[in-house]
């Protein structure tokens, strides 16, 4: 087990490496730099080559490269051009809003997907598995951030229930920062409950179908006993693999969102940076971004030797 | 007796808000503004961006500023003599200034400050006339000019990049590694890029006492507030919501169907702050057909300004082609009837006799809708006359990188601001040197000289009159109006007054 | 097709039988008639867009800004006073457009990689890596990354999601690959002499083709959604051709008080993703039973 664990994170550090390559890729292919987002549209060219200068932005790429790789070695991602702080700071400083935004969307969607799913599969082929499957498919239809923008509409400018936008921390007052997950953490929901509602359906069918389970419903245990005990574990496995990949999507999505809702989060922290041209969020923040989903991976992978002991890790 | 009760609650209400009025009681309370970007720096000298003006205004102070319209007054500075040849400036600077960090400013301050700005400034330029700067007293600093400027105080009081004065222990750093320590009447307390800047009064700030009343970006800043946060909102829609949720008392910009609304409902006051900026559309003149004056004047002719403005900057424009603010001085109008012509065959007479041969050409403009939709309008009017135009949309770092080079785009739409609110020179000098427009133009280089050395009004008048016929004669930019913003204050803030920034000084705030 | 017990020279054989068999399953299908009838419906009115558009999409008349859904005007008109309806219907072409080329770039690149890790083990290691460390990025940031690097064009567009969507449909094509190369026919071709990459091409590749096309309906759906996303955020084509995403993120300054500019469109994305949802589900049910959701 350890040395599977140990295993995995070797073969991640190619994968990162990688990643830090690919983004050097990009910020060379980049035209336009940060200084010109200090300025405005009367800026002379000699008035961006100064700031340039002073933001010691002259150097040429590869020694931004070498001197970027040396430092994350050393466990220091270096200094944002535009946040004026550390970007670990302001990595670290957004990454809970970010992951409590995909971890609430994570939780209801697997709650009321495997809940949905196996309704769907106890109801097979009557109008409860129909309809149920017809919301799913129509929640994965969804174009996310539209979602947001109906609902901010609705919810928060012609209602007034909700805000808008914005963020509480959850350490400054609970009810606040619930109010300000709502509507994001609902629409990321929405555009996500369909995968495990399928998934959870077509496995619990699958396991329906199998023989112990329906020797169970023969012995007259009652048919909700049976789906509990039985057929829900054993269809944990499919579920799991779905929520897995879900988890990577539900990052993209976050992004998404977070830009709808301005939540402060990694997601718009990167855009941000994209935009403005912050090499050094823009290098750490997708970093992370990897971090999390190989973690993620490996996690998953690890549940299934919980859950299914015929997974070994040779 | 429930009626006996309301009523004397009633008169108990209006005796307690006549007497704050009048004891000026209602201290205190936490102002939010939501305006469309965060500041791309809190370091007042290395930045020209409107959305770091608005925060950087209340932190920090300049010698001098502009007041209520827009003229040079004394801030930090107590007085000015300037010799009789013009060369010489002797600034006698205001005593028990205090910094945020508790020391009081002195002229080295002032001095470092200032040399700083001329290395690093964004807009260094504006001092580009300093010979030398000293130290001469406490409180006095002499600057010395290399040429006659008669623009200097302008360009001294611009609150573009503003000249900020910082303490000479933070005017040694470089850019954008200063602790943001200024003089203002506010003092910074925390900043969430991309989310939010929060300042708190500056219980210790020296109210100048040369003044009775808030003017302009001078005069006397009482803050009765606690502090003052600013919301980064991009969406439109959202910062509404924010204002009617009361999250926020101040937006800095609504669109024009929500300011109707807004105005319609007692609890808001909805100012027009018109004009606030022109709406530009740039020609490359080191590309053909750009390069080309009759080819500029046919698509000056063809376009239809009304069309263009009610578009891009719905509900809130002006159709107006002068080169200048309307209420400024130096307004006139020199060739204004070149503007807003709006005809076809006029347009196609002008292309006939011009080198256009057909070929699609560029329209650089940034991803902000009303650039976008300014591009638009132009493509689809150009169309009418037989010239193709292709769009280009990137953001503001790639834009602004491809229009300051000869290459890789014709057409370049943007809003121009803060130049003709700080004056005529601001107006001519994106013009010097065929900057904004890739070819040197030696008849506006001579024009920008004369003015900025002429002393008299009178003959800068007459300079700049020639300066907009020479922009209308020769179509080497083409305005399409001014263009305003719609502000919103919830009606619980008190004495709020737009300006270039939102200014949280002298306004008060009933919870 | 995706039965692993077929012998060499079944595999090799045309089937006209099976092929008929599968034919009526298709047409049978409930999920593919629906989904194939939305997506042909939008389909349609794209291609037929200036015989069914009542207005130029394009055409603008600022005096009519706004005007709210009427007989005049089923879907109201935007901020140009542009007709809503015949920009959502000629929006449809530029999106579909963008999708297809999406897939088309997809399927190239996704089986090239994806076939050529599969069968040549030499290859399988290094590229899949390659891929992961790609699929690390959240497909979206990579569009925009990309978008906004290159600048806003359709051609840009289609780069940046077909980027995006390329490593997971390689990732299918390979486990795919992998399967079908161990089977005997595969074998058989190979002992018979087959050079390598005829094999790949006409036999594994053929072979793989179910769990690949099944791909390319979700990628279609995928592209659909993409591109407004970067439309919203600013990176998407620029005007004046109107898509189903740029309509949107042009109205969005208005949603309060126009929200059908905003919402008609939106509503179009929804029918044609669910659409293409609905035809991928049922593809998948017909050609290729056993594979899971995952898309």
């Amino acid at each position: 087990m350890l040395s599977f664990v140990l295993r995995r994170l070797l073969s991640s550090i190619p994968v990162l490496i990688l990643v830090s390559l690919m983004t050097f890729a990009l910020i060379w292919l980049v035209p336009g730099d940060p200084a010109s987002v200090f300025l405005d549209a009367s800026a002379t060219p000699e008035q961006i080559e100064n700031l340039r200068r002073q933001l010691g932005l002259d150097q040429p790429i590869w020694s931004q490269m070498l001197s970027w790789y040396e430092r994350v070695l050393s466990g220091d991602l270096g200094q944002s051009i535009l946040l004026r702080r550390s970007v670990a700071d302001a990595i670290l400083e957004r990454l809970p809003i970010t992951l409590s935004l995909a971890a609430l969307a994570l939780f209801f969607a697997v709650l009321f997907g495997i809940l949905l799913g196996s309704l769907a599969a106890v109801n097979h082929q009557r109008w409860g598995d129909q309809s149920i499957m017809a919301i799913a498919l129509l929640g994965l239809s969804i174009p996310d951030f539209w979602l947001g923008l109906v609902l901010i509409v609705v919810f928060a400018v012609q209602l007034g229930w909700l805000p808008s936008g914005g963020y509480v921390p959850i350490t400054e007052d609970f009810v606040g920062w619930a109010r300000s997950m709502a509507l994001p953490a609902f629409t990321l929901t929405v555009t996500q409950i369909g995968f495990i509602a399928r998934m959870t359906r077509s496995a619990m069918l699958d396991v329906l179908r199998q023989d112990y389970v329906r020797t169970a419903d023969a012995k007259g245990l009652s048919h909700s006993f049976v789906v509990l005990r039985h057929a829900l574990p054993n269809a944990l496995v499919p579920i799991l693999t779905v929520t897995g990949v879900i988890a990577g999507g539900l990052l993209g999505g976050a992004v998404v969102v977070e830009q709808v809702f301005f939540l402060p989060g990694l997601g718009r922290l990167i855009i941000g940076a994209i935009l403005s041209r912050d090499f050094p969020v823009i290098q750490g923040g997708l970093l992370m971004l990897a971090v999390i989903y190989l973690v993620i991976n490996l996690i998953v992978d690890l549940l299934y030797a919980l859950i299914d002991p015929r997974v070994r890790y040779g | 007796m429930n009626a006996r009760i309301l009523q004397l609650a009633l008169v108990g209400g209006l005796a307690a808000s006549g007497l704050a009025v009048t004891a000026n009681a209602q201290q205190g309370g936490d102002v939010v503004i939501a305006q469309t970007q965060a500041p791309p720096s809190l370091d007042a000298h290395v930045t020209s961006a409107q959305a770091a003006r608005n925060v950087n205004l209340h932190i920090y102070e300049t010698l001098f500023a502009r007041d209520e319209n827009a003229v040079p007054v004394p801030d930090l500075a107590e007085s000015l003599e300037i010799s009789e040849d013009g060369l010489t400036y002797v600034f006698q600077l205001r005593e028990g200034v205090n910094f945020h960090d508790g020391t009081v400013m002195d002229a080295e301050d002032v001095v470092a400050s200032l040399e700083r700005y001329r290395e690093i400034g964004a807009s260094s330029t504006l001092l580009s006339a300093i010979d030398s700067i000293e130290a001469t007293g406490d409180h006095e600093v002499t600057v010395t000019l290399s040429e006659v400027q008669s623009t200097f105080l302008d360009n001294l009081s611009s609150p573009r990049a503003p000249i900020a004065i910082y303490t000479a222990e933070q005017a040694a750093l470089g850019a954008n590694e200063v602790d943001y320590i200024g003089t203002g009447p506010f003092r910074f307390v925390e900043y969430q890029p991309d989310s939010f800047v929060r300042l708190e009064r500056f219980d210790d700030y020296s109210v100048n006492p040369n003044y009775s009343e808030r003017d302009g970006l001078a005069g006397a800043k009482e803050v009765s507030i606690d502090s003052v946060t600013f919301l980064f909102m991009p969406e439109a829609g959202s910062r509404v919501a924010a204002l009617e949720s009361g999250e926020a008392h101040v937006v800095e910009t609504v669109d024009g169907p929500s300011a109707g609304r807004l105005a319609e409902n007692d609890a808001y006051t909805v100012h027009n702050v018109l004009p606030f900026a022109f709406q530009v559309i740039k020609f490359n003149h080191a590309q053909a057909p750009t390069n080309d004056p009759e080819f500029r004047r046919a698509v000056m002719a063809a376009l239809d300004m009304e069309e263009i403005m009610a578009i891009s900057r719905p509900d809130i424009y002006q159709i107006d082609g002068g080169w200048l603010f309307p209420n400024s001085p130096f307004y006139n109008d020199a060739a204004l009837d070149q503007y807003n012509v709006a005809d076809l065959d006029a347009a196609r007479e002008h292309l006939a006799n011009s080198s256009y041969d057909g070929e699609t050409l560029t329209f650089i403009v940034d991803n902000g809708r009303p650039n976008v939709d300014t591009a638009t309008v132009v493509q689809q009017r150009l169309a009418q006359i037989g010239v193709d135009v292709e769009l280009s949309v990137a953001d503001w770092p790639t834009v602004s990188q491809i229009g300051f080079t000869p290459d890789g785009w014709h057409f370049w739409a943007h809003g121009f601001g803060i130049e003709p609110f700080e004056g005529p020179a601001s107006v001519i000098a994106p013009w010097v040197d065929g900057v904004s427009m890739q070819a040197d133009d030696p008849e506006i280089n001579r024009l920008y000289q004369e003015l900025t050395t002429a002393m008299d009004p009178d003959d800068r008048a007459a300079i700049f009159a020639e300066f907009q016929q020479h922009m209308y004669d020769d179509a080497v930019a083409i305005k399409a109006g001014n263009y305003g913003l719609f502000q919103v204050s919830a009606d619980e803030l008190e004495n709020f007054v737009p300006y270039r920034i939102p200014r949280m000084w002298g306004v008060q705030l009933n919870q | 097709m995706a039965d692993g017990r077929l012998n060499a020279v079944e595999g090799l054989a045309p089937h006209a039988n099976r092929l008929r068999t599968l034919l009526v399953r298709l047409v049978a299908n409930r999920s593919i008639a629906l989904g194939g009838g939305l997506v042909a419906i939008i389909t349609l009115l794209a291609v037929f867009a200036p015989l069914v558009a009542p207005y130029d999409p394009l055409e603008s008349n600022f005096r009519a800004r706004l005007l709210p859904p009427s007989a005049e005007h089923w879907f109201g008109t935007d901020h140009f006073g542009r007709d809503v309806l015949s920009r959502v219907i000629y929006g449809g072409r530029l999106s579909l457009e963008i999708g297809f080329l999406v897939v088309l770039a997809t399927g190239i690149f996704g089986t090239l990689i994806g076939g050529c890790a599969g069968y040549f083990r030499a290859l399988d290691n290094p590229v899949m890596r390659l891929m992961d460390a790609w699929m690390a990025f959240p497909a979206i940031l990579l569009a925009i990354a990309v978008s906004a690097t290159l600048g806003a064009s359709v051609t840009n567009v289609v780069i940046a999601l077909s980027l995006a969507t390329t490593p997971h449909t390689a990732r299918i094509v390979r486990a795919s690959v992998l399967v079908v190369r161990e089977m005997e026919y595969v074998e058989a071709a190979r002992a018979l002499g087959a050079r390598d990459m005829r094999i790949l091409f006409v036999h594994v590749l053929l072979n793989s083709i179910a769990p690949l096309i099944v791909r390319l309906t979700y990628v279609f759906a995928i592209a659909i959604l993409a591109e407004a996303v970067l439309s919203y955020i600013g990176v998407g084509p620029p005007p004046p051709a109107p898509s189903f995403g740029n309509i949107i993120a042009n109205g969005r300054d208005f949603m309060v008080e126009a929200p059908w500019v905003t919402i008609f469109p939106g509503v179009a994305i929804f029918v044609v993703v669910l659409g293409l949802n609905l035809l991928g589900d049922g593809l998948r049910d017909v050609l290729d039973p056993r594979m899971r959701v995952e898309r």
